[in-house]
């Protein structure tokens, strides 16, 4: 019965805190990046993500992110890839732009049901494209919020992720992004991406795309 | 998994001899350093530490509060609370809700509190598959073995051994001892088991009081993999691992991280505030989150033991301690190795079964100097020691042998009585000294093993200080 043993854990927890001992009130404390601002945040954002071994691009609106696109899918050599359908990705008109350069680029929305989705997403694509919600120039990371624009396994299952982030939603640090995400109706699902998967657990020899992405591209877009 | 606490010094001897272990263990030093100049970029780093074990400390005083908290702020985002009093009480309700779904294996996110309460073989028993992802828990779940590190639990095993089990479970056909191939291997093994999966079970690093959410730190993606394939998602926690707000949380990210492996963010964060919404394709539509007891608000009730219940499982302990450095993690005979498992451990499985852990320590505090959360190891160890001598009934305390309880109170008498001091230094001074050898004492009332088998006592001076000063004090 859960409801006694639960009653039974909190009433000896509360109990036994009359002989807690004195403790001190956590202080502010100031975190890595806080004072900077404008194209120190690019570049430090910058280096951090390629020191963990994504590649880092800038485009100019999304003519400029298309060209990247082009650019990335055939250097790699993708003809599928899964996008969510974010604000930042729908306005890039991905499945009409695929069609006119030869690729073939399909959305959750294709997809009747989870099972369909997730044999497309686990089977049939090369990459998987995402917008980035937020990105944090303190670690190098991207914040994606999953919703019904952002499938959780397009940024995972493809052994390429490939994520636009606008720079404007390049910010310092992550405490920035909870104030206002973690309000009245939180994510069912926030997730940081600091690089791509990775391993060490065999000879601590690192190994990239162990269970998700071996390659992370990071598109940052200006307006 | 079974206990063999027991066995510490006879494993600590055979790993002390293994050379693979000693290769990596060497390799530690390297890591620690690693680990600290991560927080370099704090502007202050001792003071990011401080805050970091504020946070914690504050977190375990206010527990039942918090506990309360996170689990109407859970389930008020749809998620399923269940609160398990110990190993079978957990095991019984994850095992009866796949018996439920008809589910016929499940996927593990690595998490050592399932280490702890035995889940993979509760699972087994009743016909439920249990596959664990992290590539290192995978490797020593087929080799039947305990993580040699709670961080790196495979990292010592020999890439031989490896592929000749990969090739004898068929994960894969071909035999090669190239650490990416198995890994690749690994991968595409478990891959179509991600893509098939119904049910996915996580451990949870952090949970957040104030919304609700839990939080796990990866690097490989197979917890998020868990947590996105499967309609149903079972995330177990032990229950000390509440923290009150989002941003102390995201502030103890940082310290975990950089603790853990030197990163300043695992590759992979994931926040769960309640199961999937309606419209999302992906994750899970059942959210279940069971909190674990299993011995810990008995921890709670000691209010010198508490402190205890502050570890994130960073692992810097074991990295720095010159003990773990040289006879590796499978000494220590259970979930939990190095300090933090030296700590934990004899107040989980008791006093008694556990005794070379909390002896097997020089008390040199480098441990308690790394920690980010807080604890204070050789505390926690001498207080081990006071109470098995004590009998204490609850952590089971079984006493000294009777030889060392004499010695010790004779001890107590001279050392109190200065008299009586005196004239037993004198004697043993006559006793002992003959059977020394380059000024260490070798053998003290007929015997060299024991206390002096891996100690240098050295003569008892002639004059002694206290002589001396006597006779010079004027």
């Amino acid at each position: 019965m859960s409801n006694s043993t639960r009653d039974h854990i909190l009433s000896r927890l509360y109990k036994a805190q009359s002989t807690a001992r004195p403790f001190i009130e956590p202080e502010h404390c100031p975190e890595p990046t806080e004072n900077i601002a404008g194209e120190l945040l690019v570049d430090r954002f910058k280096a951090l993500i390629e020191a963990q071994g994504s590649c880092f691009e800038r485009a100019s609106g999304n003519d400029g992110v298309l060209k990247v696109l082009a650019d990335v899918f055939n250097r790699k050599g993708i003809s599928r890839a899964m996008a969510s359908t974010d604000r930042f990705i729908s306005a890039l008109d991905l499945p009409g732009w695929a069609k006119q350069k030869g690729f073939a680029i399909t959305t959750q929305k294709d997809y009747e049901d989870r099972t369909a989705f997730k044999r497309a997403v686990f089977t049939e694509v090369d990459a998987g494209i995402t917008g980035a919600d937020f990105g944090f120039a303190e670690s190098g990371t991207l914040c994606l919020m999953a919703n019904g624009d952002m499938p959780r396994l397009t940024s995972l299952a493809p052994i390429i992720h490939i994520a636009v982030l606008p720079s404007s939603r390049l910010i310092s640090s992550y405490e920035q992004m909870a104030e206002t995400v973690f309000g009245e109706t939180p994510p069912s699902q926030l997730i940081l991406i600091t690089g791509p998967s990775m391993t060490g657990d065999i000879q601590a020899t690192p190994f990239k795309g162990m269970h998700g992405p071996r390659e992370l591209i990071v598109i940052l877009k200006d307006d | 998994m079974k206990p063999q606490t027991h066995r510490y010094k006879e494993i600590a001897r055979e790993q002390m001899a293994d050379r693979r272990a000693r290769g990596f263990l060497d390799l530690l030093r390297a890591v620690a350093e690693k680990r600290k100049s991560a927080y370099e970029d704090f502007p202050n780093p001792d003071a990011a530490r401080e805050y970091s074990r504020a946070v914690r400390a504050a977190a375990v005083a206010r527990l039942p509060q918090l506990l309360e908290q996170f689990e109407k702020s859970a389930s008020r985002a749809g998620a399923k609370v269940y609160w398990a009093a110990d190993a079978e009480d957990a095991n019984a309700y994850i095992v009866r809700l796949a018996k439920e779904r008809n589910i016929s294996y499940v996927i593990k996110g690595k998490s050592m509190v399932t280490e702890e309460s035995g889940l993979n073989e509760a699972l087994a028993a009743e016909g439920v598959q249990p596959y664990e992802s992290d590539l290192g828990e995978f490797i020593i779940q087929l080799l039947e073995r305990p993580p040699f590190h709670i961080v790196g639990p495979a990292i010592n095993i020999d890439p031989q051994e490896i592929s000749d089990i990969f090739i004898e479970k068929g994960v894969m056909s071909d035999a090669t001892t190239d650490p990416v191939e198995l890994g690749y291997a690994a991968r595409c093994y478990l891959r179509e088991k991600f893509h098939h999966l119904e049910m996915g079970i996580t451990g949870i690093n952090m949970a957040v009081a104030e919304t609700g959410t839990i939080i796990n730190v990866e690097n490989e993606g197979n917890i998020r993999f868990c947590k996105s394939s499967p309609d149903i998602q079972v995330s177990i926690m032990s229950l000390e691992k509440v923290v009150p707000t989002m941003k102390e949380a995201l502030f103890v990210l940082r310290t975990l991280c950089r603790s853990a492996t030197g990163q300043k963010l695992g590759a992979y964060v994931s926040m769960d505030t309640g199961p999937k919404k309606k419209e999302e394709i992906d994750g899970p539509s059942e959210l279940h989150i069971v909190i674990l007891d299993n011995g810990r608000s008995t921890i709670y009730e000691d209010a010198a033991y508490r402190e205890v219940l502050q570890c994130i499982r960073c692992g810097a302990c074991l990295g720095n301690c010159p003990i773990y450095g040289k006879i590796g993690g499978y000494s220590y005979g259970w979930a939990y190795s190095g300090p933090m498992g030296q700590a934990l451990t004899p107040l989980l499985l008791g006093l008694d079964r556990t005794k070379d852990l909390y002896y097997s320590c020089t008390l040199c505090r480098t441990c308690r100097d790394v920690c980010p959360a807080g604890l204070h190891h050789p505390r926690l160890l001498r207080r081990h020691r006071q109470k098995q001598r004590e009998k204490d009934p609850v952590f089971h305390g079984s006493g000294l042998k009777v030889r060392e309880e004499i010695g010790l109170r004779g001890f107590a008498l001279a050392a109190a009585t200065p008299t009586l001091w005196r004239s037993a230094i004198r004697a043993a001074r006559l006793a002992m000294n003959r059977k020394s050898h380059g000024g260490i004492i070798r053998e003290v009332l007929g015997k060299s093993e024991g206390w002096l088998a891996s100690r240098d006592l050295p003569c008892v001076g002639s004059p002694t200080f206290n002589e001396w000063f006597r006779k010079n004090r004027s």
